[in-house]
């Protein structure tokens, strides 16, 4: 079972005095040790000044017929490229995972955190010319809670009183909630979010305010967008034009790389990093706060003992899994999301691969040799291989996790949010939010059925906490809670990797956890 | 597939049968009786195809939410789609659709089906018939140049390169030509062939030879070794004795002599090899990228869409149907002894 690290491989060799073999491997591993320079010379490669003009062509992995231009039913990561390009919403989180405001000028509680005034910023105009009004903001938020079809960000919504929206004047609105909601400008600054669109708006003709309009979208196969000419944010965009064009598989998005056909590509694995660079291309590896966790249901044997839970948290070698997986790129994990987030606690210890601990704990809870299945699926880069690590490595602790590998469309069926011990992928998300979809009853994506009453009564008294540093304090207090008795298994948080041509610039590495820094094409320019 | 043997034992008998009752010429019989098996086929195929989609986990709302698959979502969606009807009010009113010619709406996107896969069909011909033209006319040539000079060099290496072949999977010999084309030897061909949206095949010439390049090598060597072998049979015989004791040049004697009589299994095997590049093209389509209806019908799949499903292995099945029939009719008009009635 024992892992064969390169690092392990080479001091062997060289023990054994085989030099000759230790060169040969030395220079085998040359690609990915370029690809580091590769990646630290990508923040340098956007010297120069910004142009205008030219097509990007853009090779993305993910898409499929049921793609759509309407926010409200993105699902796919094209779909969140569309969107993130044609639309805007009131906050959004820049490269560093700080959010900041967008086509919000202002977004003010009143005291107890109950009543919301959002003014929007001047001067902005949608696609069509026309410009963004109050009127148009309710009828954005009305659009995401609307029950016959809600989207994504209704849960971040849920304690809205919409018949109590109120218009202050032609930029200003009032949104009153059941309950304080301290959280709304962080729970709306991601893909989750109100994007604003006009009154009446009709997905088939999808206009907002984003840097770039749409000018031809087939499903699954194509998407042209052009410059938005009258983009508030001026001189932004630089592009006149973005192709998008959606790939079946890694192997053909990069060949079509590597022969000119395309100039970026997004998500790849660090298998290709130095096929890449290689080859004279660019990769910009980043430390994105997304998160593929092991998820275990805290209500169903074996994980509703918290002895087997945590267990199974010791049982995983991260920084061998995070070699194996993703080649070392990416940041440890400590079984608490939200790493980037400035309520993150930071002081927590690193857990540590300690199998004779998890062994004893198994013991303790009657569980010695445990056997069980774990769901794997290709849902996101590097899932399936961090199971079949997962399993290698709890060997160790006398874990016997049987890998069951169903298909993607499978594992999104009817079991999803019930499988026993499955897996999952989020993007970068702040704590509270993430708290929002995922560790609470009632949240929609509470994959390990988490229920904690002091938990919740921690969240909700965040809720009603307008002073950051105290919101600070219950958030560290929960995410004790997440390391001591949470459902999650975060070994770590993978690094996004994305690749591009040379005359590419203007691309950042981020913390965001999604492609091209949540696709902000708006700052790319050719030279 | 047993047409040919169809052909050889009933075949013949049936035509007599009809000829002398007077009816309509034996072949168009043959075909019209063909044709209406043909749509009963199909129909089967229908059910078959509706059940075995009932049969996968999860439908369409689950597979199209996928990750953000909330309960009030799917309800939403499932409502939305009329997915809560009973299957025999599914099948019932989808087969009515094509009764009139409708096909259905993709679950999927809302668009209809026929628009949808449209030019998709377009894009996979056009794949399917160069490779096919290309595959053959090659590995027709050398097959008669091998057969010519049998026992030459050249028979040699092209039947031992050609059965090598034989041997590899669509993937491989795509992948190798990237290789060699597009990425690491030569940059000279694009390395994937997405046919832009509104754009047509013919439009985008250099994007088909690697995936054209690709089904023609995979079909040439079935192709070769058939002609190869029907030729030398027909070059034994002793009208073709006969023929070169008239002093004919050697050319005339392959071409106008020997070659016809060797046509209805040459034919058997192309019309073999055209169907099989209907399922080969998925492959291909994957690794190319290249949108046809081998990529849609992956993806349909994925998507749970039932209409597109259906649509799909429709005309799949439907071309089957038609190039058994065309490939039984051509090769019983290459037999003079057959087609007419005694």
């Amino acid at each position: 079972m024992t892992l064969i690290t390169r690092r392990r491989l080479l001091e062997n060799a060289a023990k054994g005095g085989l030099v000759v073999g230790a060169g040969g491997l030395i220079a085998a591993c040359g690609g990915s040790s370029s690809s580091k320079r590769s990646a630290a010379t990508t923040s340098q490669a956007s010297s120069g000044t910004p142009k205008h003009g030219g097509t990007l062509r853009a090779g993305l992995t993910g898409g499929s017929s049921s793609d759509t231009a309407d926010p409200n039913t993105i699902v796919n990561n094209t779909d969140y490229a569309r969107a993130a390009l044609l639309y805007e919403g009131l906050v959004w989180t820049n490269s560093q995972a700080q959010q900041y405001n967008r086509l919000a000028e202002e977004m003010t509680p009143n005291k107890d955190a109950t009543v919301w005034t959002i003014r929007l910023r001047e001067g902005v105009t949608f696609h069509n010319g026309k410009d963004v009004t109050a009127d148009d903001l309710i009828f954005s938020i009305n659009r995401v809670i609307n029950p016959k079809s809600p989207g994504e960000a209704a849960n971040a919504l849920s304690g809205i009183k919409a018949a109590g929206i109120k218009k202050l004047d032609e930029r200003t609105i009032t949104v009153p909630f059941a309950k304080p909601y301290s959280t709304l400008p962080e729970s709306l600054a991601n893909n989750i979010t109100v994007y604003v669109l006009p009154v009446g708006f009709d997905p088939k003709n999808p206009i907002g305010t984003g840097p770039f309009k749409m000018a031809q979208f087939t499903p699954g196969q194509q998407t042209v967008l052009e410059r938005f000419e009258n983009y508030w944010n001026a001189p932004l965009p630089y592009l006149d034009r973005i192709i998008m064009t959606d790939y079946s598989d890694e192997t053909s998005q990069v060949n079509a790389l590597l022969s000119g056909q395309v100039d970026v590509v997004n998500l790849l694995s660090q298998d290709t990093i130095g096929t890449v660079t290689g080859s004279g291309k660019h990769v910009v590896i980043s430390d994105g706060g997304g998160w593929n966790p092991f998820t275990m249901r805290v209500d169903q044997p074996p994980f509703n003992d918290v002895r087997v839970r945590q267990a199974f948290r010791l049982a995983v070698d991260r920084e061998a899994m995070l070699k194996t997986v993703f080649g070392g790129h990416g940041t440890l994990g400590n079984d608490i999301f939200a790493i980037w987030a400035p309520e993150y606690d930071h002081s927590i210890p690193q857990r540590q691969y300690d199998p004779e601990q998890a062994k004893s704990l198994l013991k303790a809870a009657g569980q010695e040799n445990l056997a069980t299945t774990l769901v794997t699926s290709d849902i996101a880069q590097g899932v399936i291989n961090m199971a079949q690590v997962y399993a290698s490595q709890a060997q160790a602790a006398g874990i016997n996790a049987k890998l069951r590998e169903v298909t993607v469309t499978d594992f999104y069926g009817p079991n999803y949010l019930k499988w026993t011990f499955a897996q999952d992928y989020w993007y970068y998300s702040p704590y509270f939010p993430q708290v929002n979809q995922a560790t609470l009853p009632g949240a929609p994506f509470n994959e390990t059925h988490f229920d904690n009453p002091r938990y919740i009564s921690l969240y909700n008294q965040a809720l009603a906490t307008l002073d950051v540093g105290m919101r600070q304090e219950i958030a560290h207090e929960m995410q004790m809670i997440d390391y001591n008795e949470g459902g999650y298994i975060i070994p770590f948080f993978p690094a996004v990797i994305d690749g591009y041509t040379t005359n590419v610039n203007g691309i950042v590495q981020s913390k965001t956890g999604s492609s091209f820094n949540n696709w902000d094409f708006e700052h790319v320019w050719l030279s | 597939m047993s047409t040919a043997t169809d052909l050889g034992a009933g075949g013949p008998a049936r035509l007599r049968v009809g000829w002398a009752r007077g009816g309509a010429h034996p072949i168009a019989r043959l075909i019209a009786v063909r044709l209406a098996l043909g749509v009963v086929t199909l129909w089967a195929v229908t059910v078959v195809i509706f059940l075995a989609t009932q049969a996968l986990p999860g439908n369409a709302a689950y597979a199209v939410l996928g990750h953000s698959a909330t309960p009030q979502r799917l309800q939403a969606l499932e409502a939305q789609l009329h997915l809560n009807r009973s299957l025999v009010s599914q099948y019932g009113s989808w087969i009515g659709g094509v009764v009139h010619g409708n096909f259905g709406t993709s679950l999927a996107n809302g668009e209809k089906v026929s628009t949808l896969i449209g030019p998709r069909i377009v894009n996979s011909a056009a794949l399917v018939i160069a490779a096919g033209v290309i595959g053959t006319l090659i590995a027709g040539i050398l097959g008669l140049i091998a057969a010519a000079r049998r026992d030459s060099w050249f028979d040699h290496v092209t039947s031992v390169v050609l059965l090598a072949i034989t041997a590899l999977p669509e993937f491989v010999v795509a992948i190798a030509l990237v290789i060699l084309f597009s990425v690491v030897v030569l940059h000279a061909l694009p390395a994937t062939s997405t046919i832009p949206p509104g754009s047509h095949p013919w439009n985008n010439v250099k994007a088909l030879i690697l995936p054209v390049a690709t089904l023609a090598i995979v079909i040439a060597p079935y192709i070769f070794r058939m002609v190869r072998g029907a030729m030398i049979e027909a070059l034994e015989s002793d009208y073709v004795e006969m023929a070169k004791l008239k002093g004919l040049t050697r050319w005339r004697v392959m071409l106008v002599h020997a070659l016809p009589n060797s046509l209805p299994p040459i034919i058997q095997v192309v019309g073999l090899n055209l169907l099989y590049l209907a399922g080969g093209i998925v492959v291909v389509e994957y690794v190319f990228n290249y949108p046809g209806i081998g990529a849609a019908l992956v993806d349909a799949v994925d998507n749970r869409d039932i209409p597109m499903i259906q649509f799909i292995v429709l005309i799949l099945a439907a071309f089957y149907v038609l190039v058994n029939i065309v490939t039984d009719v051509i090769a019983l008009m290459a037999t003079p002894r057959r087609r007419v009635a005694r």
